[in-house]
């Protein structure tokens, strides 16, 4: 259209619009965006009738009807909504306009102002009429108060809210829909107000509506005043904030519960007040929570404040059957389960559940599992209502917020139960610990060396006597220290620095003055590589150093009584040994006597026999010092021995006994270093008694010569010496109890000889074994290291003979 | 001049086979010495020893032993037995012919008694 007809148009005082032939808007005058504050571009998308009146509408597209069945000028009057949200009436003319093809229109419409029209009818001109007018059509509860704070009028809404006539509401706080908590607080207001026209202007409160049920409002309350600026009245709006409410109780509650959490506060506490939170925002609903233990997939007690104990307590400790009622179907299959009508349900037609729940009163029940962070179903929530049907949307969304905390709280007390039960389990094992380390009288530490810093367990603080709050350092433990034990404990402390691993036994003398001997080891913690940190245990060995000492002193005595019991069975022959090169002396003695009494003197002759005196006296000697020697009851000592010539010296001095047993005695000492480490006298001890031995077992021989082999040999670090006979030997199966101390294949004798001779060999290092020989006889064997390797051994052992 | 009477010597001591010559000879006897009793059955002219001093403990056959050997043989000859072992002189050595027993060690006069005692036997 044209610029100069547009202006024509836009000058009319009326709406004008085109339609094309479907209805589309093609054009609206600047009039039409005057009066109802749009777009012309929202016009002509949204159509008209969103404009109008909801009532008018039917009449409108009733006019369009019309004109497109006869295209003829129709009319009807119709409310259209003015830019403040007034409605005004309006009368539309639509006139078809065939002579405008291209424009693509076929209808033009005219709607002219007709309110004058009606002001005679209604007298909706008056202000006054038109304020309430406005008021009623408010989609809020408006309520006038005179200046003295009664009700004046109460909108079409707050009516139909309500449910109640004008004039029950009349008498406002007293007319039941004040929430009686909140009264008081309405009453004050409202007083405020009409005291001096202030106050507090907004307020929050709950109103019950039709349905009986509260819900919250928020309640702004303004004076009205007129042009002379006296207060004609107090306008109330109230806008419900139920939903808002609603929501920021939830976060209270969340809020609160999370604290509740946070705060470590039972589970079953917390739980109880998740379930009464539930209850409290949504009126109406009874909740429950039921733990599902992972141990055997059975219901624990959770909470449900609103429940009866009875229905509670049928759930701890059941087993999780889902065929049972919803909350055992949820807990199964990890789904919302609804029963919304549980008596009819057939999911639980067999189970006492449905009727139980209708004895107290609930119609419907709400269960949704709830899962871990793992994805395990640690629980159900179940919310439980007295009618039947689905869950609200309000309910739905207080379950997906509460189940997320439910999990929370419940995971978080089986965490805390775990750490609990870890922490019993170190305690107690802690506490083991530490009985061990008394029992077994070892301590273990931590040593920093170049920190000077000790971590001792409780043990370590008994052995040293130290009081438990004191500080541990190196120059402490220095003081306690034996004297003699000074160097070796300063020696370990320079090996220590440069990170070498230390073994050692020494002496502590704490406090007490009671002196304990002690054995450390300690070995580098690797991965603490900058500096020589050491872990390591202590212990007191004193009780074992005593016992070892009695048993030490004991052995040797036995040893001796057995040694002097080994050569008692030798006196005859010990006394055929002394007789024999005394038998001599005297005849030489004679002889010279005579060579030198003859005439002439056999001079050369007699002195012959006299050197022949010397000798046998000589002899007679070294006897009487080999003797001597077996008998003294000296404290052991280790040496080096040639164990050779300790053999040698033991056959001759048996020699005589095997002599006077017609033993032939062969020898065949093939060791080339013959040197092992230990007493040489215990050593002599063994070899006699094994010689003994043989000798015992061949006496009964007469069929075959009575060999007595004595060898030794090297072998792997080892000194061999066998004692072979040609006795009668032994049966294999009482091979090990040869060496049990009193156990005798002899009539006579007390049979220690072995046992001994087995303990000697033992504390040299070294083993004693018997076998039977293929053919006659038995041979005894000792393997006692070599030198080199007897070197090398336990220090503890050494010592132990030392201080013996 | 009249032959020697020859003693023997039976020990395996050689302490005593050295002194005892020794002191015999300077009687006036011959000696003749055995180191076992087996080297004495080895001996061809044992009847021309006029008595034998013969040790009791001896390796291989005893000197008891080799009085009864003698005994079987039939070789009647006057026994001295010594020994170093005073228990090994037993009566029965005695009865069986011994003519005495010496501990050693001896005196000279208990020697030459044994041994003029042994010579009488013959």
């Amino acid at each position: 259209m044209e610029n100069g007809l547009n202006r024509v148009i836009d000058a009319l005082p009326g709406l004008i619009w085109t339609m094309d032939a479907d209805g589309g808007i093609s054009f609206v005058n600047n009039r039409w965006q005057d009066y109802t504050g749009q777009s012309g571009e929202t016009l002509r998308q949204t159509g008209l009738e969103p404009l109008m009146h909801p009532e008018d509408r039917a009449g409108y597209r009733r006019m369009l009807q019309a004109a497109a069945e006869n295209s003829d000028t129709t009319e009807t009057e119709i409310r259209v909504r003015r830019a403040d949200g007034e409605y005004r009436w309006f009368v539309f003319r639509l006139a078809s306009i065939d002579d405008a093809p291209e424009s693509g229109a076929r209808w033009c419409g005219i709607a002219s102002f007709s309110d004058e029209k009606r002001a005679g009818a209604e007298d909706g001109n008056a202000p006054e009429q038109r304020l309430l007018r406005f008021a009623n059509n408010l989609p809020a509860q408006i309520v006038f108060f005179d200046p003295e704070g009664a009700v004046e009028f109460i909108n079409n809404e707050a009516l139909a809210y309500y449910g109640k006539s004008f004039d029950e509401l009349r008498d406002w706080t007293n007319a039941g829909v004040i929430h009686p908590d909140d009264i008081p607080q309405v009453q004050q207001r409202l007083a405020a107000f009409v005291a001096d026209g202030k106050g507090g202007q907004v307020a929050t409160g709950r109103m019950r509506g039709h349905d009986g049920a509260f819900r919250w409002f928020r309640s702004t309350l303004l004076p009205s005043v007129d042009a002379g600026g006296n207060i004609v009245r107090f306008i109330s709006i109230r806008t419900e904030i139920d939903d808002f409410r609603k929501a920021e109780h939830l976060l209270t509650a969340e809020v609160e519960l999370l604290r509740m959490v946070a705060q470590a506060r039972p589970l079953a506490f917390v739980l109880d007040q998740l379930c009464r939170a539930v209850e409290e925002i949504s009126p109406g609903s009874i909740c429950s929570v039921l733990r599902v233990s992972r141990e055997d997939s059975r219901f624990r007690a959770g909470a449900g404040p609103s429940l009866p104990d009875s229905y509670n307590r049928i759930f701890d400790g059941k087993p999780i059957d889902p065929g049972y009622g919803p909350c055992s179907l949820a807990a199964t299959c990890n789904e919302p389960i609804l029963s919304s009508d549980p008596l009819r349900d057939v999911r639980w037609a067999g189970s006492s559940w449905p009727g139980l729940i209708a004895s107290i009163g609930l119609n419907s029940c709400w269960s949704i599992p709830i899962v871990s962070s793992s994805g395990r179903v640690i629980g159900v929530f179940a919310l439980y209502k007295e009618t039947s049907g689905e869950p609200t949307a309000l309910e739905r969304q207080l379950v997906d917020r509460f189940i997320n905390i439910a999990s929370l709280v419940i995971e978080r007390a089986e965490a805390d139960a775990e750490l609990q039960r870890t922490s019993e389990e170190l305690q107690r094992a802690n506490r083991f610990l530490v009985d061990t380390q008394r029992l077994t009288l070892t301590a273990s530490f931590t040593w920093d060396v170049e920190r000077n810093e000790h971590i001792w367990s409780k043990e370590n603080y008994r052995l040293f006597e130290f009081g438990e709050d004191a500080p541990v350092t190196i120059e402490g433990i220095l003081q306690t220290i034996h004297p003699d034990d000074l160097p070796d404990v300063e020696a370990l402390l320079g090996n220590a620095t440069n990170g070498k691993d230390f073994e050692l036994a020494f002496r502590i003398v704490p406090a007490s003055g009671r002196i304990k001997h002690a054995h450390v080891l300690g070995t580098r913690i690797e991965h603490i590589t900058d500096r020589p940190v050491f872990m390591g245990a202590i212990q007191d060995v004193t009780a074992r150093k005593l016992t070892e000492e009695a048993l030490n002193r004991a052995r040797a005595d036995l040893a001796y009584m057995a040694r002097v019991t080994a050569l008692g069975t030798l006196t005859a022959s010990i006394a055929h040994e002394v007789n024999q090169p005394l038998s001599g002396i005297i005849t030489n003695a004679s002889a010279c006597l005579r060579l030198l009494a003859a005439d002439p003197p056999e001079v050369e002759k007699a002195r012959v026999t006299a050197q022949r005196t010397i000798r046998d006296g000589n002899r007679a000697s070294e006897v009487i010092k080999r003797l001597r020697a077996m008998f003294t009851n000296a404290p052991t000592a280790f040496q080096s021995v040639d164990l050779h010539d300790a053999v040698q010296e033991v056959l001759a001095l048996s020699a005589s006994e095997m002599r006077s047993n017609r033993v032939l005695l062969r020898i065949d000492l093939a060791a080339d270093r013959p040197i092992v480490r230990g007493d040489r006298v215990q050593l002599q001890q063994v070899v006699l008694n094994l010689l003994l031995n043989a000798i015992d077992a061949m006496r009964e021989v007469h069929d075959r010569p009575r060999i007595l082999l004595v060898t030794t040999r090297e072998e792997a670090e080892s000194l061999l010496l066998s004692v072979r006979d040609e006795g009668a030997g032994f049966a294999d199966a009482s091979v090990e109890r040869l060496f049990d101390p009193f156990y005798t294949t002899k009539a006579k004798g007390m049979g220690v000889g072995l046992a001994i001779s087995r303990t000697i060999i033992e504390n040299h290092g070294g083993r004693l074994n018997a076998a039977s020989n293929a053919d006659h006889g038995a041979t005894l064997t000792c393997r006692l290291p070599t030198i080199d390797a007897a070197t090398d051994e336990d220090p503890m052992n050494e010592t132990a003979y030392t201080k013996a | 001049m009249e032959k020697k009477i020859i003693v023997g010597v039976v020990d395996d001591d050689e302490s005593v086979r050295e002194s005892l010559p020794d002191l015999l000879e300077s009687f006036g006897y011959g000696t003749k010495v055995f180191a076992s009793a087996e080297e004495f059955l080895q001996f061809e002219e044992a009847k021309e020893l006029g008595c034998l001093i013969l040790d009791i403990a001896m390796p291989g056959m005893s000197g008891p032993e080799l009085q009864q050997e003698l005994i079987r043989q039939k070789r009647d000859i006057p026994i001295v037995f010594i020994s170093a072992h005073a228990a090994d002189l037993l009566p029965t050595l005695i009865e069986q012919g011994a003519v005495a027993c010496l501990a050693k060690p001896f005196s000279e006069e208990d020697l030459l008694g044994a041994v003029r005692s042994a010579l009488a036997r013959n």
